[in-house]
């Protein structure tokens, strides 16, 4: 299989390496007119800045763009090529989701997934697991707190720029944890939202407050920021007989914390020494591989001529959904105001 | 990779009590020697690293050694297979007798040791996707966990094999199972590692294992070493060392899931012996640990757990070849 990737930023690196270790990936070719081969060692690797794209001899793309140009390549990917994989968000706005929701339905058999690793995360699989007959039961509510500190270059990145990104803190991150909310719940609708850019002051929002509900009715509640100081993911679902938390991510960096998941059984006082403090389990996890299973998954739907099961075209355009939304509801409740 | 930590409680005097095991230990040790002298076989090489094993000292007579590379212990000596299995049997059957205290404390070990023991192998079991397995549980019969897997709605048939008679089975006869469970198993037996590979060619690929085992990298047998109480043969033939256990099973053919030290007795362990002997040479720092209230024991276990550091360990291996 010969694979293109489309931009070698963070997540461009991240997909290279990855294809690079499949036994299925004959060729990778990178196209990031800013990228520089030689100093990379990329030579032979990076397309020169004015080579036309080898369409015809790949069989995948990988979109690893900033949000304004990640619409048209992915729609020039679909036409040109049979299988694309698109690093979320799926653009920076609705209209933007619709031109590729467009695209992939005059190419109802090209494979088209969205990154969403975050399902593939250990602590994430194994809170999946632990759901539903035999295990903690029903979902009553999740909750979710997923953030960052910033940093000093944060007004200088792209990903805060309304014109390219689309959106603020809950567009490039947040969206992660609507998703892991789909994963657990299913569909969702909004409720409300209150967004705020409450100190960065970029003009999109560094905080975002969002109110959910599943189709059987099961609340859900993010707080998706970029002021939180100290990186936090954090997932809680309380269901019939226990409860889950699922905190920390392996990252790279590790500043998210350790990956855990909390295990907590339902007892009350005639099973538990003390009401409220029932027997906990924690699993710590060590190996992260969600990027790996993630790519694993797109190339073996490929392989397999059959649909992709996580990142769908469906699933994406629900998070999406949410997020158009939120920003609609948010935008309404301040024209009330102005008002 | 993964580890457990647990919140889990119990008092020591419910799962093993110092003072009433005495006796069992003094039986094991006679019975040990009995059969030792009747062919002991020494051990020189460890049985979990390329290294000869160096002396360590004894329990009442009875030598240790342990591996240098990994800090694991063994009975310096063994014997062949037929006369260990016969100790074992021994053993188990003084277990077994009406006013044994593993009668006494039968009930308490089910509650506290057993049922936390399915939890966790059902738990497991969903984990990994695996449905209604056909488990081995390598023992030496009778056992009080094979009503607790017979009962389990997640598993669809339990097969209990003699951990000593599991060497001689022709390989590839039997029906293979999806998962094997060894609690304490390597701990008893003579040869662990030559069990652990009949135990993985009794397993269908990606077959799982569970081990349980006293690891001598754990605070209270670091602490007290062979001066451990519970630290004796044939139940202690082998007391491994996390990394010791790590490497037996990677070269029986599996791949780690999970490697945890959920052990919540350690502290409680050696304050036991403390109180059993006041003369147990103990550092201050030791000494004011294990005497102090019972907010910083509880929180000095959760960090033994929590890093690997508890003398309980839990293993899931999956087999890879």
């Amino acid at each position: 299989m010969n694979v293109l990737v489309f931009g070698y930023g963070y997540m461009g690196k991240l997909r290279y390496e990855v294809l690079r270790r499949h036994p299925d990936v004959d060729e990778i070719r990178i196209v990031d007119p800013f990228a520089d081969a030689k100093a990379l060692g990329l030579e032979g690797v990076l397309l020169p800045p004015d080579a036309e794209i080898p369409w015809s001899e790949v069989d995948a793309a990988f979109v690893c763009t900033p949000n304004d140009v990640t619409a048209s390549l992915c729609v020039e990917a679909l036409r040109r090529c049979r299988h694309v994989f698109c690093e979320k968000p799926p653009g920076r706005d609705w209209a933007d989701f619709s031109r590729i929701t467009e695209a992939a339905a005059a190419v109802p058999d090209h494979t088209l997934v969205f990154g969403f690793n975050h399902r593939f995360h250990p602590a994430i699989r194994a809170a999946k697991a632990m759901l539903g007959d035999g295990g903690l039961g029903d979902v009553l509510f999740v909750k979710g707190t997923y953030g960052k500190s910033g940093g000093t270059r944060y007004r200088e990145s792209w990903r805060n720029q309304r014109e390219i990104s689309g959106g603020g803190i809950l567009l490039d991150q947040g969206i992660h944890a609507l998703d892991l909310f789909d994963f657990f719940l299913g569909p969702l609708s909004l409720t409300n939202a209150l967004l705020a850019d409450s100190f960065w002051g970029c003009g999109v929002e560094d905080n975002a407050f969002v109110l959910l509900r599943s189709a059987s009715g099961v609340p859900a509640f993010l707080h998706s920021s970029a002021t939180l100081w100290k990186h936090t993911f954090r997932i809680e679902i309380g269901a019939r007989d226990g409860y889950l938390l699922a905190t920390g991510l392996l990252s790279q960096t590790g500043s998210y914390g350790r990956e855990q998941l909390v295990i907590g059984r339902r007892q009350f006082e005639d099973e538990a020494t003390a009401l409220g403090n029932p027997r906990e389990e924690i699993i710590y996890f060590d190996r992260d591989d969600s990027w790996t299973l993630e790519v694993n998954e797109f190339l073996s739907a490929i392989k397999e001529k059959r649909p992709a099961t996580h990142g769908t075209l469906a699933e994406a355009g629900r998070v999406m959904a949410l997020i158009r939304d939120a920003y609609a509801r948010d935008e309404s409740r301040g024209a009330r105001q102005d008002g | 990779m993964q580890s457990i930590q647990s919140s889990l409680t119990m008092p020591l005097a419910s799962v093993k009590p110092l003072e009433p095991l005495l006796g069992y230990r003094a039986y094991c040790l006679d019975a040990t020697r009995a059969t030792l002298a009747s062919g002991a076989v020494p051990r020189k090489r460890s049985p979990v690293a390329d290294a000869a094993l160096e002396a360590a000292g004894d329990v009442e007579g009875l030598a240790y050694a342990r591996c240098p590379e990994t800090g694991s212990l063994f009975l310096a000596s063994v014997a062949p297979a037929p006369a260990w299995a016969t100790l074992l049997r021994d053993v188990t059957r003084y277990r077994q007798a009406p006013d044994a205290v593993h009668q006494v404390i039968a009930r308490s070990r089910s509650e506290h040791v057993y049922a936390p023991k399915l939890e966790w192998i059902e738990g497991t079991l969903r984990l990994q996707g695996v449905e209604r397995p056909r488990v081995l549980e390598v023992v030496t019969p009778p056992s009080g966990f094979t009503a607790f897997l017979e009962r389990s709605t997640r598993i669809a048939a339990v097969e209990t094999v003699d951990e000593m008679t599991l060497l001689g089975a022709a390989p590839g006869g039997d029906t293979l199972a999806d998962a094997a469970v060894l609690l304490e198993t390597l701990d008893r037996v003579n040869d662990p590692a030559a069990v652990l590979r009949a135990v993985a060619r009794r397993l269908v690929p990606g077959g799982l294992v569970f081990v349980t085992a006293l690891v001598a990298s754990g605070f209270d047998v670091t602490v007290l070493g062979l001066r451990s109480l519970y630290l004796y043969p044939p139940d202690r033939t082998n007391c491994f060392s996390l990394e010791g256990l790590e490497r037996l099973l990677a070269a029986a053919g599996f791949a780690l899931d999970e490697l945890s030290t959920p052990g919540v007795l350690d502290v409680e362990i050696v304050d036991a012996h403390l109180r059993h002997d006041p003369r147990v040479p103990l550092s201050p720092f030791e000494r004011r640990l294990v005497t102090a209230g019972r907010e910083t024991r509880v929180a000095f276990q959760t960090f033994l757990q929590e890093h690997g550091m508890s003398s309980f360990a839990r293993v899931v291996g999956k087999r890879t070849r």
